[in-house]
């Protein structure tokens, strides 16, 4: 009987990611929760607002793995604590508080700006685009995503959303990626601040 | 053509290598083209990246819930997780203790699973959780430890170890379709499993438990047995048709199962909604089989899956670690010669209520 756990390294970690593994994913989420939780509630924010900051954590990790050039150089655990704490400052200062920081590893952190400018630029466009896509409505939506994302054929879309051949389809889609385009260059960086002011529910003492 | 279809097919790659020789041209000698050309990709991939992101925020979302929310940690319900997140299952506890009060009967339904369509004669005997639940052992520790509460399962059922690497076996027809499922006994608190192997054809299901660290000191005292087992020998069973874990003893009435499957023994214990998965065992304390059904027409007919087709099922499977790992069966424990309740005592640890947990 061997009394090793079952765990995962960090390298096995990182290629489950590319690959798209959900046990990996799930063993990684589940790993360090406590661990950003802890340090997220130590330093004034609430057990939803660690929540929110750890998805956003797992979220820039996940982005930046897929980089082929993404190498980690240090041990996974330091990444992401790291990047937790670079998005828990960004957070408390947008509502004007300052900290100092309660750390348990303090020296331990590693400079994951680029990791995390990379993120948030991406951030203003998939704002953007989540924007646009719900004043663009349905069925323009899905079928845009359908042809785009999902890369059905405009035969399988014709016959999905009930038009008489794919050039119907076609031209519908047409209509639609013509609207899409017209509200996400509308709205260019406008109200991403905002949006995410409006959703700030988090409790400050 | 369209310029956006030009733009789609140059992307994906689907025009020949003059077109795309000639776009490229197009694209440095037209600046308005490269501006469009470059608008349209960046829609796209705002297109894509935002659906990514959607999935995996999704993908997350019920990663949380399904680790931390929904029971593999206790939730305190009267502190400001009473939000979006927490929201629901705070209502449920809500209801739960609402209901409580209200109601001591646990309110089981019969077991109304048939196996074969044409035939509703036989019952699986999954014990289905009505949403108003609530034994009396809820009641007591809604009293004493109000704040902890985990949302009703869909289904529950009983289970065993089989093995000290943490597998466990319990039905098929329990786990079908489950979006978690979680097993716990007096000993080990609620614990999340991972469906391992599934047999539809034997009802079987294999789970492994997540967390190693749960089974380091496990001895299971017990293994399948690989001989067939005689009619008129005296066999028992445990299970959880309510919280607590039920025994029940009869013997074994005929070598083939409902129906002459050959696959199944006939017993006659007295089986219940909620003995589904639950381990048969001979009086020494081997496994003999899987309590599998039970006739809708008799009480004291139950059904079990045999051992020995268990093993067969193993076998079938191509070789890798989980099919050694299935096999290995050692056994240090010996309950040959013991007193039922000595044996009882030594197999208590290692029979589960499952906790099946369903979308919708």
């Amino acid at each position: 009987m061997s009394k090793t756990k079952v765990q995962f390294t960090d390298d096995q970690f990182i290629d489950g990611l590319r690959t798209g593994s959900n046990e990996i994913l799930t063993a990684l989420y589940k790993k360090y929760y406590n661990l950003v939780l802890k340090f997220i509630v130590n330093n004034s924010g609430s057990e939803q607002a660690a929540q929110d900051i750890y998805q956003e954590t797992m979220i820039v990790l996940y982005e930046n793995v897929q980089k082929p050039a993404f190498a980690l150089n240090c041990q996974l655990q330091t990444y992401v604590y790291s990047v937790a704490k670079r998005l828990w400052l960004k957070q408390l200062k947008k509502n004007g508080k300052t900290f100092l920081f309660k750390d348990d590893i303090e020296n331990e952190l590693v400079d994951v700006s680029e990791d995390i400018n990379d993120h948030l630029n991406k951030e203003t466009d998939i704002e953007k685009m989540n924007k646009s896509l719900s004043e663009l409505g349905e069925p323009c939506g899905t079928l845009i995503k359908d042809f785009y994302v999902n890369r059905l054929s405009m035969d399988d879309i014709a016959e999905k959303f009930g038009y008489t051949n794919a050039d119907n389809a076609k031209n519908q889609k047409y209509k639609c990626l013509q609207r899409l385009k017209k509200y996400f260059f509308e709205h260019e960086i406008t109200s991403i601040e905002t949006e995410k002011e409006k959703n700030e529910n988090d409790r400050f003492i | 053509m369209r310029t956006t279809d030009l733009f789609d097919n140059y992307l994906n790659q689907s025009l020949t290598a003059e077109e795309k020789v000639n776009f490229e041209q197009q694209l440095t000698s037209e600046p308005a083209l490269n501006k469009a050309f470059k608008e349209h990709k960046q829609l796209i991939a705002a297109l894509q990246d935002h659906s990514k992101r959607e999935d995996l925020k999704e993908a997350l979302t019920t990663i949380h819930a399904k680790e931390f929310a929904s029971g593999a940690k206790i939730i305190p319900v009267n502190s400001d997780n009473f939000r979006k997140g927490f929201g629901r299952t705070a209502a449920i506890a809500a209801t739960t203790a609402l209901i409580a009060v209200l109601s001591t009967i646990a309110l089981l339904s019969a077991g109304g699973y048939l196996l074969k369509q044409q035939n509703t004669q036989l019952s699986e005997l999954n014990r289905k959780v009505l949403k108003l639940e609530a034994s009396s052992d809820a009641i007591i520790e809604n009293i004493t430890k109000p704040k902890v509460v985990y949302a009703p399962a869909n289904l529950e059922g009983s289970a065993f170890a089989l093995n000290n690497k943490g597998y466990i076996i319990t039905s098929y027809h329990m786990v079908k379709g489950a979006d978690s499922i979680f097993i716990q006994n007096n000993l080990t608190q609620r614990t999340l499993t991972r469906l391992v192997l599934t047999d539809p054809t034997l009802d079987l299901a294999d789970l492994k438990i997540y967390d190693a660290n749960k089974v380091l000191n496990w001895q299971v005292p017990f293994s399948l047995k690989e001989k067939a087992t005689e009619v008129g020998e005296k066999v028992f069973t445990l299970g959880y048709p309510r919280q607590d874990m039920v025994y029940g003893e009869g013997s074994l009435s005929s070598l083939s199962g409902y129906s002459n499957d050959t696959t199944m023994y006939q017993v006659s214990i007295p089986v219940n909604p909620g003995n589904s998965g639950g381990p048969l065992l001979d009086d020494n304390g081997n496994i003999i089989g899987v309590i599998r059904g039970k006739l809708t027409s008799s009480e004291a007919t139950g059904f079990a899956v045999k051992a020995h087709e268990i093993i067969k099922s193993f076998k079938s499977i191509g070789a890798d670690s989980t099919k050694q790992e299935l096999l290995a069966q050692g056994k240090k424990v010996s309950l040959k010669n013991m007193k039922r309740s000595e044996q009882i005592k030594k197999i208590n640890p290692y029979v589960f209520n499952v906790l099946v947990y369903k979308k919708d």
